[in-house]
């Protein structure tokens, strides 16, 4: 680049159709359940600078969560059965929004319920909470109505749970899928259509570890979430078919750990992203990446985030460029 | 749990160049780096670091490692863990060359906390246990206290060879099998030293727990002495964000990353 020019829009809408809007000032958010409540983290980056961040997965009522061990690490993964150990959604209230109400950064909730009048109840109570930019509903939770079968495995359970939440807020409302269902298309289409102003992807996929010494499992829970590196090229199908799919924006998530794993996640279509395991690794790593994804944008002279978004589509193929390519070798040096 | 010696330091990331490996204990290693300005006269005895065990860029083993200080050089801002390879990660850390880089975060977690009207402090050691009890004997003779450092192994050779403590700290052994000090588990050796102390601290395996409870149960005159455990447990942030270290007391679950890793025993729920 010659000549000065204006610093790349990095900006994201994550809630086009909703008057209340979710605008980011870039697409870095920190994911659920790595988090904490954000102040975990203040006291080592400038969460201020962040995109965004999701809360920590607050229940109708306070949970204690599983007994140890709840962490298990596996080959570039981990696994987690934490069990939702949370204050409840009063208790959050009391605590959380009051600080948050004085950041600049949008803080996210992230709610968890086995019942479709839980999940309204939240949103209801957060609808008016200060210092609370929008919902992100987890759906990997078991549907005690439908004998535990995990809402977001099915389309219709999902989109209930969706359709209960959106009537009781008009706050943005993120639906993050599940990689557990059969039909990850049609689980975000059936969301979408059900009122979802954004889609979050991937949470973890159920997994095991055996210690073969005790002959038992690692996990006192059994089976946890998987995590990391391991997870991503799933995350990057999904985020892939899922956009292809739908017209509300994407936020990707699943081991991304470094620039060049955030920029498959945009270029498979994802507007924003979301940073978990690798936080643990690499406590600067949301920092780095704000920082890096700007240079990028910058350095291949491209005036906006936008611009990468979706392009590994076939419908992109034609815009395919001698400069794309450079584009990708800078990303991958 | 917090002492008001120094100033407290926020946790960072730092790269600290290994300076010195000094083999101990068998198989395992106490390794000496270098630490950020200002990091020797503030962090404190129960503190630990999380260090990245693995080469810069590989995924694999993925999570950071948790390692107690286990001493601090003032003079020369630098510290010292104890490493006993065990784990994949300690393995790769114990043999990397002097010079090497390592990515590390902290210090993290609290402290033991020394009341101020303590003069005698016992403390219980068993395997990498050994470590942080270590820094607390330096600070506690730094204050003029009386300190009896307790440690049992199954031999001579897995003990904590005696120079890396003060010279002032009594150093009382137990061997399995008689090869140094008295025959038998240290917590045997802990029921005459507990009229003495005026506070225990103890770090170890699990089984030393147990019994060291036990024998504290059984001879202790209503609380006194109380006692204060370090507790180990797989840790993943370091942070308190991601609430996968927790340890059951009778308050609730305390992330064992920011809520310990010291906890007063009588308030730990134990299995």
């Amino acid at each position: 680049m010659s000549e000065a020019l204006a610093a790349p829009d990095t900006t994201v809408d994550l809630a086009p159709r909703n008057p209340r809007e979710l605008v980011l000032r870039n697409p870095v958010m920190a994911a659920s359940g790595c988090f904490g409540y954000g102040q975990e983290y203040a006291q080592i980056i400038d969460v201020q600078r962040l995109g965004a961040f999701v809360s920590k997965g607050i229940t109708p009522k306070p949970r204690a969560g599983n007994a140890m061990p709840r962490i298990a690490e596996t080959p570039a993964g981990m696994l987690n059965a934490i069990g939702l150990q949370n204050p409840g959604i009063r208790g959050f209230l009391k605590k959380y929004p009051p600080i948050w109400q004085h950041w600049q950064v949008p803080a996210i909730v992230n709610i968890s319920a086995e019942a479709v009048d839980d999940y309204a109840m939240m949103a209801r109570l957060l609808d008016e909470a200060p210092g609370v930019a929008g919902i992100e509903v987890n759906i990997s939770c078991p549907n005690i109505a439908a004998g535990g079968y995990c809402f977001g495995w099915d389309p219709e359970m999902s989109a209930d749970v969706t359709r209960a939440v959106r009537a009781a807020t008009t706050l943005p409302v993120i639906v993050k899928l599940s990689p557990g269902a059969l039909d990850i298309i049609g689980v975000a289409q059936a969301v979408e259509e059900a009122g979802a102003d954004a889609i979050s992807l991937i949470n973890t996929l159920v997994g095991m570890t055996i210690d073969t010494r005790t002959r038992r499992p690692v996990l006192a829970n059994v089976t946890g979430g998987l995590s990391g590196p391991a997870i991503r090229p799933v995350a990057v199908r999904m985020v892939y078919q899922v956009a292809a799919a739908v017209k509300v924006p994407i936020i990707g998530i699943g081991g991304i750990a470094s620039l060049n794993d955030a920029l498959e996640f945009f270029l498979a279509g994802a507007s924003a992203i979301q940073v978990g395991t690798a936080l643990f690794v690499q406590p600067g790593i949301l920092m780095r990446l704000i920082d890096e994804i700007e240079a990028y944008l910058a350095a291949n002279g491209l005036n906006q985030l936008g611009e990468l978004v979706g392009r590994a589509h076939p419908a992109h193929r034609a815009d395919v460029t001698a400069d794309s390519d450079v584009a990708l070798a800078v990303a991958e040096g | 749990m917090q002492s008001a010696a120094g100033a407290t330091m926020r946790p960072r990331e730092f790269l600290a160049e290994l300076l010195a490996i000094e083999p101990v204990m068998g198989d395992s290693a106490i390794l000496t780096f270098t630490a950020p300005e200002g990091f020797a006269k503030a962090v404190g005895a129960g503190q630990f670091l999380d260090s990245l065990c693995r080469p810069e860029s590989a995924h694999d083993p993925l999570l950071r490692r948790p390692y107690s200080i286990c001493s601090v050089d003032r003079a020369r801002n630098t510290f010292t863990i104890l490493v006993r390879p065990y784990g994949r990660g300690s393995a790769w850390l114990i043999n990397q060359p002097v010079g090497t880089l390592i990515d590390t975060l902290g210090p993290l977690g609290n402290r033991f906390e020394v009341q101020p009207k303590t003069n005698r402090l016992l403390l219980v050691a068993g395997g990498v246990g050994a470590a942080p009890l270590v820094l607390l004997a330096e600070e506690a003779v730094r204050r003029g206290q009386s300190v009896a450092y307790m440690m049992g192994a199954q031999n001579a050779e897995g003990l904590l060879p005696a120079h890396v403590l003060p010279e002032e700290v009594e150093y009382v052994v137990a061997t399995d099998d008689g090869s140094a000090g008295a025959k038998g588990f240290v917590t045997d050796l802990v029921g005459e030293y507990l009229r003495w102390a005026d506070q225990v601290f103890a770090c170890g395996p699990e089984p030393m727990f147990r019994s060291l409870r036990r024998v504290v149960l059984a001879n202790r005159i209503g609380n006194a002495p109380p006692v204060q455990v370090s507790l180990e447990r797989t840790m993943a942030c370091g942070l308190g964000a991601c609430l996968g270290c927790v340890v059951e007391t009778k308050h609730g679950m305390r992330t064992s990353c920011v809520q310990g890793p010291v906890y007063d025993m009588d308030e730990v729920i134990w299995s």
